[in-house]
C-alpha cells in the first residue's frame, strides 16, 4: 500500500501534475466527487481550495507549483490571493493547463477570464434551451439538455471512442470565433437548440443558436498549453454523470454519456493524452552512417525522426501513416510522407532537389486533439565542384569540334594573311 | 518588276565585289563565312538534341560569335577605305590585338566547354 502511494507520488512528480481545485463553495467538493476522485486516481495531486481563499497562488519564487488549473467556480466575484484573471493567463502562458466551467450565472470574472482564450458566453441568465432534446427529468423550461453525441468532436484523443448516448447539460451557451484555428469545438449543441433567458419572452434573436452554439469548448495554445471551457458546471456533476436519460423522442439510456466524456477530456486537457515528443533527429545520405559536413545537389539522402505519443503515463512509439517531412528553401522543394515503423522511426529517402542553398528538414504535425509536433533540422547544399561535372559528353562533342575548329581556323587564317601580305606589292609592280 | 530588280542588284553588287574588293579582304570574308557557318550549324544542332550540355553549347556558340567579331574587327582595319578612321594604328598592331583577344577568347572557352 506504501509502495503504492509512494510510486503514485513518483509518477505525479515526473509527470508533473499538481493540480489545483478552484470551488465556490466546499460542498461542490461532495458534488463533483466523481471527477475529482478519477483525479486522483490517475496520479494528480489535487488541492481543493476556496476560490476567494486569500493564500492563492500560483506561482512560488517565479516557478508553478501547479500544472493544471480547475475553476469549477462559476459565483466567484474576484479571486483570493495573488490570483487573477491576468495572473491565470500568463499561467497559460507559461504552459499551464486550465478547465473552467461557467454557469447561467457566471459572474464577469469568469466570463472575462473565458474570454481571454478565445470564447466568449452568452449574457447573464440566458441558458440553452431545446424543445426538441431535453430529458425527462426537465422542469418544463426545457434547460436541461440532453445534448446528442453526434455533436462532439470528431477526435478520439479528446472525448474517447464515439457511441450514441446523449449528455446531460444544464448552463450558457458558448460563441467563439469560426476563423480562430486555435479553439476548438468539442461539442456543438443541437441544431434546434438555442440561448435565452428561460424566464422572459423571446423578444430579439438569440445570440447563439443552433449548431453555432458550442457547449464545450476547448482551446489549445500555440505552446501546446491546453484550456477547456464548459458553460455548464453541471457537466462535470456526480449528478449528471450517474443519471440516466430519457429523452422526448421516447429513447432510453441508463447513463449518460457524461462521464466517459468527462474523463476523456480531462485527460485530454491535463496533457495525459494526445502529448507528442520528437525524440531524436538523424539525417545522412543513403548507405552511410554520419551526417555530412553539406549535401551537395542530386544527391540521396535519408531522414530518420523518431516520434513517441504518451500513453498511461510512459512515452510508447507514435503510429501514424501521415506524417510529411518538408525539405525547405523559403519553399518546401520537396514533400514527402514517411514510412512509419513498429518503433516510432519514421524514415523518407529522398533525392536533394537541382539548387543550392540552405535548406531545412521540417517535420509540422498539426492534428486536432494532438500536441504540435515542430522540427526543423537546418543543412547547407552546395552547387558541385568544379571536378564534379561530367566530362566528355557524347552529345557535345560536335561544340568540342567547334571550338577547336576555331582555334585552327584563326591559325590557319593567320598564316594565309600573314603570307598574303606580302604579294600585293608584287601585284602591283606587275 | 521588284525581282527583277533586286537581282539587278545582286548582280551589280557581285560584280563591284569582285572587282573592288582587295584579296586579302576577301580572306577575310571567307574565313567569316566558315564561322558563320560553323555557328549556325551548332545552333541548329542545340535545336535538334535540346540543350543538354548547356555549357558546352553555350561556349561553343559563344566562341563562333566571339570568333565573328573578331573577324569583322580584324576586317574594319584592314580595309584601306578605313585608313582614315584607324590612323595611328598600324595593320601589324591591329593584327596583334586580333591574335591577343583570339588567346582569351579560346582560354576562357576551353575552361567553360567542360
Amino acid at each position: 500500500m506504501l509502495g503504492l502511494a509512494v510510486l503514485s507520488l513518483c509518477i505525479a512528480s515526473t509527470l508533473g501534475m499538481n493540480t489545483l481545485v478552484l470551488v465556490d463553495t466546499l460542498a461542490t467538493r461532495e458534488t463533483h466527487s466523481i471527477f475529482l476522485k478519477s483525479l486522483q486516481e490517475r496520479g494528480h495531486e489535487v488541492t481543493v481550495k476556496a476560490a476567494d481563499d486569500p493564500s492563492l497562488q500560483l506561482s512560488r519564487y517565479g516557478e508553478y507549483i501547479y500544472q493544471n488549473l480547475v475553476i469549477l467556480a462559476p459565483g466567484v466575484e474576484e479571486f483570493g490571493g495573488a490570483l487573477s484573471v491576468e495572473a491565470i493567463v500568463e499561467f497559460i502562458d507559461g504552459g499551464g493547463n486550465v478547465l473552467v466551467a461557467g454557469s447561467r450565472d457566471a459572474a464577469d470574472l469568469i466570463r472575462e477570464l473565458v474570454t481571454e482564450v478565445g470564447v466568449e458566453m452568452d449574457e447573464e441568465g440566458a441558458a440553452v434551451i431545446d424543445h426538441l432534446h431535453y430529458d425527462s427529468n426537465d422542469d418544463g423550461q426545457h434547460t436541461l439538455v440532453a445534448a446528442p453525441s453526434a455533436g462532439l468532436i470528431e477526435s478520439d484523443v479528446m472525448v474517447g471512442a464515439k457511441d450514441s448516448v446523449p449528455l446531460l447539460y444544464r448552463g450558457t451557451g458558448l460563441i467563439t470565433d469560426v476563423e480562430n484555428p486555435l479553439v476548438l469545438p468539442v461539442l456543438r449543441a443541437p441544431s434546434t437548440a438555442y440561448s435565452y433567458n428561460p424566464s422572459q419572452s423571446i423578444t430579439d434573436y438569440p445570440h447563439a443558436t443552433g449548431h453555432n452554439m458550442l457547449l464545450v469548448a476547448a482551446l489549445q495554445a500555440r505552446n501546446n498549453a491546453r484550456v477547456v471551457v464548459s458553460g455548464s458546471l453541471e457537466f462535470f456533476s456526480d449528478a449528471f454523470i450517474t443519471a440516466s436519460v430519457q429523452t422526448p423522442q421516447g429513447e432510453q439510456f441508463e447513463r449518460s454519456g457524461n462521464g466517459k466524456v468527462v474523463e476523456a477530456l480531462s485527460r485530454w486537457v491535463f496533457k495525459e493524452e494526445g502529448v507528442l515528443r520528437v525524440v531524436s533527429v538523424d539525417h545522412h545520405l543513403v548507405g552511410e552512417k554520419e551526417p555530412p559536413a553539406s549535401y551537395t545537389i542530386k544527391e540521396d539522402v535519408e531522414y530518420k525522426i523518431k516520434v513517441e505519443r504518451l500513453v498511461e503515463g510512459a512515452w510508447k512509439p507514435f503510429q501514424a501513416s501521415d506524417l510529411q517531412m518538408d525539405f525547405v528553401r523559403i519553399d518546401p522543394f520537396v514533400r514527402v510522407t514517411m514510412t512509419p515503423s513498429t518503433d516510432g522511426v519514421f524514415s523518407v529517402k529522398f533525392k536533394v532537389p537541382d539548387v543550392y542553398g540552405v535548406y531545412q528538414f521540417k517535420v509540422e504535425y498539426n492534428r486536432v486533439g494532438f500536441t504540435r509536433l515542430f522540427s526543423t533540422t537546418q543543412v547547407s547544399v552546395r552547387p558541385f565542384t568544379h571536378l564534379e561535372y561530367e566530362r566528355f559528353i557524347e552529345c557535345a562533342y560536335p561544340y568540342y569540334a567547334s571550338a577547336f575548329s576555331m582555334m585552327v581556323g584563326v591559325f590557319l587564317f593567320s598564316l594565309v594573311f600573314l603570307h598574303h601580305k606580302e604579294t600585293p606589292p608584287k601585284s602591283k609592280a606587275d | 518588276m521588284s525581282s527583277t530588280s533586286l537581282a539587278v542588284v545582286m548582280k551589280n553588287f557581285c560584280e563591284e565585289y569582285i572587282k573592288n574588293t582587295p584579296k586579302k579582304l576577301k580572306i577575310v570574308d571567307a574565313y567569316l563565312f566558315y564561322i558563320l557557318l560553323t555557328g549556325v550549324i551548332q545552333f541548329v544542332y542545340c535545336c535538334l538534341v535540346g540543350t543538354f550540355p548547356f555549357n558546352s553549347f553555350l561556349s561553343g556558340f559563344i566562341c563562333t560569335v566571339g570568333c565573328f567579331v573578331l573577324g569583322v574587327s580584324l576586317r574594319l582595319q584592314a580595309n584601306p577605305q578605313n585608313k582614315a578612321q584607324f590612323h595611328g594604328i598600324s595593320p601589324e598592331r591591329g593584327f596583334a590585338d586580333f591574335i591577343f583577344a583570339h588567346i582569351i577568347l579560346h582560354l576562357v572557352t576551353v575552361n567553360f566547354i567542360g
